[in-house]
């Protein structure tokens, strides 16, 4: 009994030991950060946080090969401060703006590396005003393929990170088809009948988003405006 | 001893150090590029024009090429159920035509042309001039020109085509289509090449304005590259084929035919970033499309495809051509049925959505697939209309559209051309012709 009653500390501090070992592999060293920009007009391309663009990365001199993915924030810039200097394989993927190709990327230190994009929609000319008891948004759409465009959408929330995954009210239209670059779009949420939703007196913000009917594509936005109700 | 040991290895010391420093010294003589006569030259440039690719592998019974009824004939014989055509041409307008064992409902006799006469290529330039399609692509099989008759029937071909292309102020081209070659024949190319520039004189724009030029250089189109279809020759084997016909001193613009998923290499598309690679030695590309989506798939294929290869294109300094066509159809070729009008024409609703397509995503030149295609039924030719075609045995033939004119499709890449010259009022709507 005396026997197991030593071993068991001893035993113990081996195990110590070893997971002592295994955590001294060593820290991430290195940042990478940037923004998606429009390869046009060189301004930052709007984003969801959540189900919007993806970057995947690939870090070399693995056999497996993994893809690890990093998020992006609303104003379309990224950051990922725990990440080992290396070189990788950087594709942004499934986003809103026409797919680009993987590229190699030294990261060392704070690396910052732009994706310059082409947007699949531009929202423009964006004016969202509460009249009388609605909040009215009328925007134009510049897009730059193709493809129709799926559905238009008005979105509130009380956090800035307001869009169509991120809602509690919204106000859409489904209207698959090819947008004409002059015409006014309008859309507007009825503050009363979402009271429990949108109260007179708080502050919330609004967002206007636009998707193309093309596959894997996301939502392309204009900025978020705040609005006291 | 030893200092003589010193000194024999001292003075050999100091001598590689010498011819050292004469190697980093030696800097080489820069090469200059040649640069070309461009007077009188009428194309200078691939930017803006709209051509079409142009078979003329087929021959006629008599027609003086020797090789018989050459890509109309199936298993021998050109007669009803014997055919590899899907659309009969329109001969109504040529000069020389030739009779056939095929007979219309009425009894008559149906007749076809070859390109091997002067007149019936002539008479395409002549349709290319009055519809406003820039020019063409004159396809030289690398396995029909190996051989004597097939060399024989193409050169007269190129012939024909480079004096029609004169006199009606049309462009011209050469484009080398690979299909079955092997490793083994770069060399006859590269060869087959030089004869062709001392044969024809394509690179002097006196006797040749109207060959196309690009980047001050003429342009020789090469297609079949990257393919992942099992092919006898390599990526490699294309660039070294491609730098030296270019040469040290960049004698010639290249064009290459890649397959339709080439940037993300994929699908259609050998996984090799050599492509890539061998991509930025030329100056323009053109991927392949046919078959790669119909009307109602198109605009999900190429909507993002398009500006996606044309961006690429733009980062890599590369021009890019792409390619629309009218439909498909190869029941014939392929003994069958279900394979007529296989890609519905939908009296150009399709060629013009490719060609709207291409033109909204930025591009700014096209290839067009092709003019006189009638085995696979990619023809923009004048062909005969359903309810008019020859007999075919228990088949058939597909014919364009009755309502429409058999110059339709001519008429409607001619409205595409004129878009891409820079003429207004076009859009995603199909253009009506006013009668």
């Amino acid at each position: 009994m005396k026997k197991i009653k030593l071993y068991i500390p001893v035993f113990l501090l081996v195990l110590t030991v070893i997971a002592c070992k295994i955590d001294n592999y060593p820290a991430t060293d290195a940042q990478l950060y940037g923004t998606f920009l429009d390869a046009e007009t060189n301004e930052p391309v709007e984003q969801d946080i959540i189900r919007g663009s993806t970057i995947e990365f690939i870090e070399h001199g693995y056999a497996s090969q993994t893809k690890q993915v990093m998020i992006v924030k609303n104003d379309g810039t990224y950051r990922n401060n725990l990440i080992f200097a290396n070189t990788y394989t950087i594709t942004p993927v499934r986003g809103n703006f026409v797919p680009t190709e993987p590229q190699e990327v030294t990261v060392k230190g704070e690396t910052q590396l732009d994706f310059k994009v082409q947007p699949y929609i531009r929202v423009k000319d964006v004016k969202i005003e509460k009249v009388g008891t609605k909040v009215v948004a009328t925007f134009k759409l510049q897009q730059t393929v193709i493809n129709k465009v799926k559905k238009i959408g008005l979105y509130a929330h009380p956090e800035p990170a307001v869009g169509e995954p991120i809602r509690t009210v919204l106000a859409d239209q489904e209207i698959n088809t090819v947008s004409d670059p002059n015409k006014i779009y309008r859309l507007e949420i009825d503050v009363p009948s979402n009271s429990s939703n949108l109260k007179t007196g708080n502050q919330y913000f609004f967002r206007v988003g636009a998707l193309i009917d093309a596959p894997e594509s996301k939502f392309n936005y204009a900025k978020a405006v705040r609005l006291t109700l | 001893m030893k200092i003589l040991k010193f000194i024999c290895l001292f003075s050999v010391l100091s001598i590689s150090c010498k011819v050292n420093e004469e190697k980093i010294t030696d800097t080489p003589i820069p090469i200059e590029e040649v640069k070309y006569d461009q007077t009188g030259v009428l194309f200078p440039n691939y930017k803006g024009l709209v051509m079409a690719g142009y078979q003329g592998w087929f021959t006629a019974e008599g027609d003086g090429a020797g090789r018989g009824w050459h890509h109309y004939q199936k298993a021998g014989k050109f007669e009803p159920g014997f055919a590899s055509i899907d659309f009969w041409p329109d001969v109504t307008e040529y000069s020389k035509t030739y009779p056939t064992a095929f007979k219309y409902q009425n009894g008559e006799n149906a007749k076809v042309y070859s390109p091997y006469d002067e007149e019936s290529v002539d008479l395409h330039f002549k349709w290319m001039k009055e519809h406003n399609i820039d020019g063409v692509y004159m396809q030289r099989f690398v396995s029909e020109v190996k051989g004597e008759s097939g060399k024989k029937h193409f050169n007269k071909v190129l012939e024909n085509a480079l004096k029609a292309s004169k006199k009606y102020g049309r462009a011209i081209s050469i484009m080398y289509d690979l299909s079955g070659s092997t490793s083994a024949d770069m060399a006859f190319i590269m060869k087959d090449w030089e004869e062709l520039q001392t044969l024809f004189k394509i690179y002097d724009n006196k006797k040749n304005p109207t060959y196309l030029r690009h980047h001050g250089r003429p342009l020789l189109a090469i297609w079949g590259v990257g393919f992942n279809d099992g092919r006898k020759y390599t990526i490699a084997d294309i660039r070294k084929l491609v730098d030296s016909i270019k040469g040290p001193t960049k004698k010639t613009s290249i064009l290459l035919g890649v397959p339709y998923y080439w940037r993300t290499l994929t699908k259609d598309t050998e996984n090799s970033t050599d492509l890539h690679t061998l991509i930025k030695t030329a100056d323009v590309i053109m991927p392949w499309a046919v078959g790669r989506y119909d009307a109602s798939t198109y605009t999900d294929v190429a909507g993002t495809t398009l500006p996606g290869d044309i961006a690429w294109c733009k980062t890599n300094k590369i021009d890019y051509a792409p390619l629309v066509f009218p439909g498909f159809s190869w029941g014939n070729l392929k003994n069958d049925k279900s394979l007529y009008n296989q890609i519905p024409r939908a009296k150009g609703d399709f060629l013009w959505q490719q060609i709207a397509g291409a033109k909204l995503s930025g591009a700014e030149a096209l290839y067009v697939a092709m003019f006189d295609e009638v085995d696979e039924g990619t023809a923009i030719f004048k062909t005969k209309k359903e309810g008019q075609t020859p007999l075919n045995g228990d088949g058939k033939f597909v014919g364009i559209e009755p309502d429409l004119d058999s110059d339709f499709y001519l008429w409607l890449t001619g409205e595409g051309a004129k878009w891409f010259h820079g003429a207004s009022g076009y859009s995603m709507q199909k253009p009506v012709r006013s009668k």
